[in-house]
């Protein structure tokens, strides 16, 4: 790399992240960084969009343009940028009670849009900020204050969720594993289309049933010869709940909304201006 | 009668059982979330029922189909989640159903941050959803209110078919006090006129705020507009201290009243003449005890976490009879004693603010 290339020190923002110390969201920010310098991300046509929770206060660590927006909507806040601004490498950030829960609505329609920006969904199985309520990934049996009697619904599959929203790329990824999450974050913003990378980030002042402890005994990087056009074989590793496999799970090249806009000009003839279109209603 | 030191949004569930309620729909927000704790504890081991729902606009449906079957329901959150309940609220008012609802108020707009404000005032008492629709809503401004004043709300709710608020902000919510926890007291009404139960008795029943025809829907606005009109003659409750002689009547609900009472004996012994008035319903408002006291009362001055919003109620009520001052805090800033002293010593030494 030139002497002029960017580095992780240029894409840190002058607030040192506040999340609580052993927080698995410090091995989701270190790896994004250095994602950011392999692509080298201009910072100034960079947009990191965030909801609330822990993980939205991502946007503010960055040296980026960030916009902290509304519980839950960071996705379809995140569309808009790129759509009025496709030239912006625009990145979406939240947690699973964000994405999932209050938001959860959002997602399908924008990866069925296919509007080319990469999803970020930090999942701790429980609502951190507000102090440990149960969250949709929380497991059956689960004890919160909100469940204190044992949590006594399912958990959402956000990996089969995302398959089977027809995402066109679709990611899983650990952050007690942070060298692998680099390479993911790269492919995911380099994918053209809608990328959605489901990350395991433990809520070590919350969540005492799901740890780096209890994680590091399930989690499995995809075998080397995966093939990731290979749907079927995706939904199979989802639904391996003893198993949490990770890696680029799904891929696909299709057309992005921005394609299909541009072409709807094409295929019915564009209008010099205002006034030629008026001349319609003559 | 048992006593208990604990928060205010515990004591919001202390008065909901109370009042029979036992299903309760949520959202995980802050400074509410207490209120959720104590539902997920004490609901469900009384056969109740408890659910943290997907999203704020979840739980007001949830709530919205248990009332349809005549079953008391509640939900609580704080500002910018009772914002996502404005559409439920609506729909719950135009179909009127009875059912409580709890806003502990933060700080504004948009995320804003977790400290106290009481700038949801007009959101809350001016309608917050679209239509011609009022919310019944309840200023607590003790742990012991928020408990009485929720079993209140469900009995008013039930009275007028029509959602009740209660209308809390940060301080009551987290502020720890002694309440006496209440008898169970089950007023019972007949739903059996409106109720979807699923069963023969309810069959023809029907939940709807769809009226297609212009002049149906205008009956129904009307009809709903005699039922407001009826709870403005006789649901206004509020509370004097020292107005009998006062030259300022000091116009503050919830917390700030009673940052506001401890200031009265003080202004008193200044020999300043300053009285409060405290709305406990802050909808219906206490217009005619304002109008009353304008005749002789020589200032108002209301006192907010806002940057105005109650004042303007006030304004409607002294029709210009008086000076009306208004005196505000905002952003979680809260005003201490000696400032509102400042705020009397300046009115009554004739400054205008």
């Amino acid at each position: 790399m030139s002497d002029t290339a960017l580095k992780v020190a240029d894409y840190k923002s002058d607030l040192k992240p506040i999340w609580c110390a052993g927080c698995g969201d410090y091995g989701v920010i270190t790896p994004f960084y250095q994602a950011l310098v392999e692509v080298q991300a201009v910072p100034k046509d960079t947009v990191i969009v965030s909801g609330i929770g822990c993980s939205g206060r991502f946007p503010y660590f960055c040296n980026t343009f960030g916009f902290h927006g509304v519980h839950g909507r960071a996705v379809p806040t995140a569309a808009g940028v790129k759509l009025a601004r496709p030239e912006l490498t625009v990145i979406a950030v939240g947690g699973d009670g964000d994405g999932l829960g209050i938001g959860g609505g959002h997602v399908p329609h924008v990866a069925r849009k296919n509007v080319d920006l990469t999803y970020i969904l930090i999942d701790n199985s429980i609502y951190g900020l507000t102090k440990g309520q149960s969250s949709p990934t929380s497991p059956l049996s689960m004890k919160s204050k909100t469940a204190p009697y044992a949590y006594v619904e399912e958990p959402l599959n956000p990996l089969q969720m995302f398959l089977a929203y027809n995402a066109s790329f679709v990611a899983r990824g650990y952050s007690g594993k942070p060298k692998d999450l680099k390479d993911l974050f790269v492919q995911a913003i380099r994918h053209r289309g809608f990328s959605v990378l489901h990350i395991f980030s433990p809520c070590v002042s919350m969540n005492k049933e799901i740890t780096f402890k209890t994680m590091n005994e399930i989690v499995k990087p995809l075998p080397d010869d995966w093939d990731p056009t290979n749907k079927l074989a995706a939904f199979e590793k989802a639904m391996d709940t003893g198993t949490f496999w990770t890696g680029l799970v799904y891929r696909e090249e299709r057309e992005t909304i921005h394609d299909r806009l541009d072409a709807i000009g094409e295929r019915v003839g564009r209008y010099q201006d205002l006034t030629e279109l008026l001349k319609r209603f003559r | 009668m048992a006593r208990q030191f604990m928060k205010g949004n515990d004591a919001i569930i202390m008065g909901a059982l109370a009042a029979g309620c036992r299903s309760y729909f949520g959202y995980p927000i802050t400074p509410a979330s207490e209120i959720a704790h104590a539902a997920a504890t004490h609901f469900p081991a009384l056969g109740g029922v408890f659910i943290q729902a997907e999203s704020e606009v979840a739980a007001i449906n949830m709530v919205y189909g248990t009332a349809g079957m005549g079953i008391r329901a509640m939900t609580a959150s704080s500002s910018p989640g009772f914002s996502l309940k404005q559409e439920g609220l609506s729909y719950i008012a135009g179909a009127e159903l009875p059912c409580v609802v709890v806003n502990v108020v933060r700080g504004g707009p948009g995320l804003g941050n977790i400290a106290p404000e009481q700038a949801d005032y007009f959101q809350v008492t001016k309608g917050g959803g679209h239509g011609n629709y009022r919310l019944i809503a309840l200023a607590p401004n003790s742990a012991q209110e928020m408990c009485d004043l929720t079993m209140l709300a469900f009995d008013l709710a039930d009275r007028y078919r029509n959602p009740a608020c209660i209308l809390a902000d940060g301080i009551t919510g987290q502020m720890m006090e002694v309440v006496e926890i209440p008898e169970p007291k089950l007023v019972p009404f007949d739903h059996t006129s409106w109720a979807v139960r699923g069963d023969a008795a309810t069959r023809d029943n029907l939940i709807s705020s769809i009226y297609l025809e212009p002049e149906v829907l205008e009956r129904h606005n009307l009809a709903l507009d005699r039922k407001y009109q009826e709870i403005k003659q006789r649901e206004v409750r509020f509370e004097e201290y020292r107005t009998d002689d006062a030259e300022l009547v000091v116009v503050a609900y919830g917390v700030v009243s009673r940052i506001v009472y401890s200031t009265i004996d003080e202004a008193r012994d200044r020999g300043l003449k300053v009285g409060l008035l405290r709305p406990i319903t802050v909808w219906p408002f206490p217009t005619a005890a304002i109008v009353k006291l304008a005749s002789r009362v020589h200032h108002f001055l209301a006192i907010e976490l806002s940057t105005g919003q109650m004042v303007e109620d006030v304004r409607l009520a002294v029709e210009g009879r008086c000076p009306v001052h208004f005196y505000g805090r905002c952003g979680g800033m809260v005003p201490g004693g000696a400032e509102i002293l400042a705020q009397y010593e300046q009115i009554l030494a004739g400054g205008q603010r």
